[in-house]
């Protein structure tokens, strides 16, 4: 499988459409880091936030660029559950790469401070908490994305939509005053929890809510995808 | 392996692409898959691979090791021929030497060693064809699945194609062709299987006993008719005769007799060699 995921994440940098949303996810760290020195927990919980949908951007890309007749060949030789998670497995690669890049950002343009807040988290604390935060969020964006793909919506045009109401759907509906926000992922609470400083319980029960909520995207994802090579 | 039952179609309220397909391929067994254009041929190859899921029944007992030939080589992707059947070797697990090895071989024997180091959107067709080929012959198949896979190619690398079909049957692989074009001509010894209105009809090999002969017409250079006949005694076939003119005997000659009635010295006739 290691193989498969190798040659997927080599396809997606030697096309060059890595570029993309490595760019935007700079621009928009650019833009979030441009005000100031912040305490490193506040301003990583809102870089999570706005990694989210750079992410399942970024996996939707991964993920269409092998054309169809290939992805199938895969399939034949590696068998489908192997090849659907080589997929999966090559955007968590990518993606963790990219929230590498966002972890060390600010510190080289001078976006966080060095120095904790009397009463706040000590900065290791805060970094922690940012790396948490981030990796909450990173398999929650590669479910969306892979939802999103080619091989589960079909057409280009659809797969736009379902990644555009996915991101803007997670984040209405992470609003404090959500109706349902058990609907979508946990990124603007967990936002909020490292802004204010979480109690190890609410770490653990937004810890679990991402984790469920991104396993029960992954299984719609299998599921989608069964019907679909 | 076995259809049960097979049905499919692509979308929940479509129409049934095929319906009530039961068929069986054993091992060493190879079959033909014949039909018009889009009735459904390359489906039920897709099938075969495991590609598609059948909407309905079920296909079992299928090799461990499926080498599956699309219709078209993707050759959309940023790799060399020689990257690329090396990640393609691993993703069907040969180990890293066993994919080299394989590699190589297969580059070598289909001709595609000048093309190692060639990306793939710039090979030719026939090409990329053969690339498809050899990332199905990587690890030697249970099944081979070759849809359409003389498209595209040239005179010797058609003459290839029977040889790895004869590989894998010998090997106690199963071959699963497809053709439009009468090409499988070549393979007497194969089922026929027969697409239309989305049904499958079987018909056992025109020989179907193991023992069937058939007649290979081979053309040589006079000087070395002798060491030919002598290999291929050797080899444990039956030669049936040496005659000196090239021309098939059974050569279709055109109705209504040929349109220049001059005669012709050059042309008819037995000319001594």
């Amino acid at each position: 499988m290691t193989a498969l995921v190798r040659l997927r994440l080599a396809g997606f940098l030697r096309t060059g459409r890595a570029v993309a949303p490595l760019l935007a996810g700079l621009l928009a760290l650019g833009v979030l880091y441009g005000g100031g020195r912040a305490q490193p927990a506040e301003a990583y919980g809102v870089s999570a936030v706005v990694l989210f949908p750079v992410l399942a951007w970024q996996t939707k890309l991964l993920l269409d660029v092998e054309p169809d007749v290939q992805r199938r060949l895969a399939l034949v030789l590696a068998g489908a559950a192997r090849e659907r998670a080589a997929g999966l497995l090559a955007a968590l690669v990518a993606g963790l790469g990219t929230v590498a890049v966002a972890l060390v950002f600010p510190w080289l343009v001078g976006g966080v401070t060095g120095q904790a807040e009397p009463g706040g988290p000590s900065v290791a604390a805060g970094v922690a908490l940012g790396v948490w935060a981030h990796l909450l969020a990173l398999p929650a964006a590669v479910a969306l994305g892979a939802l999103a793909s080619r091989a589960v919506t079909g057409s280009a045009g659809y797969g736009v939509a379902v990644l555009a109401l996915g991101a803007v759907g997670s984040l209405v509906l992470g609003l404090s005053a959500s109706v349902a926000p058990w609907l979508a992922p946990p990124v603007l609470p967990v936002a909020r929890a490292t802004a204010a400083g979480p109690s190890p319980a609410s770490v653990v029960l937004l810890t679990a809510w991402a984790v469920a909520w991104s396993a029960t995207a992954l299984a719609g994802y299998a599921w989608r995808r069964r019907a679909r090579a | 392996m076995r259809w049960e039952d097979v049905g499919l179609r692509y979308h929940r309220r479509g129409p049934w692409v095929l319906r009530q397909v039961d068929l069986r391929l054993g091992a060493g067994e190879a079959a033909v898959v014949l039909g018009r254009n889009g009735v459904g041929k390359s489906t039920l190859l897709q099938l075969a691979a495991g590609v598609l899921r059948p909407s309905r029944g079920r296909v079992v007992d299928r090799p461990r090791h499926v080498g599956w030939v699309p219709e078209r080589f993707p050759a959309d992707q940023p790799f060399t021929v020689g990257r690329y059947l090396a990640g393609m070797a691993r993703v069907a697990g040969l180990g890293g030497a066993e994919a080299g090895d394989a590699v190589r071989r297969w580059t070598e024997r289909l001709g595609l060693g000048p093309f190692h180091g060639v990306r793939l959107p710039e090979l030719s067709k026939g090409t990329a064809q053969k690339v498809g080929l050899a990332q199905a012959m990587l690890r030697r198949p249970g099944l081979l699945i070759l849809d359409e896979p003389w498209e595209g190619l040239d005179a010797a690398a058609r003459d290839l194609v029977p040889a790895l079909i004869d590989e894998v049957l010998a090997a106690g692989g199963s071959v699963l062709v497809s053709d439009h074009r009468g090409e499988t001509a070549r393979l007497p010894g194969a089922a026929r299987w027969t697409v239309a209105d989305g049904t499958v009809t079987a018909q056992a090999p025109t020989d179907a006993s193991p023992g069937a002969l058939v007649v290979v017409e081979v053309a040589v250079p006079a000087a070395r008719a002798a060491g030919a006949v002598a290999r291929l005694r050797a080899d444990g076939h039956h030669v049936l005769r040496v005659r000196a003119d090239p021309a098939p005997p059974d050569a279709p000659v055109p109705a209504g007799g040929p349109p220049d009635p001059a005669p012709d010295p050059g042309a008819g006739g037995q000319v001594p060699r």
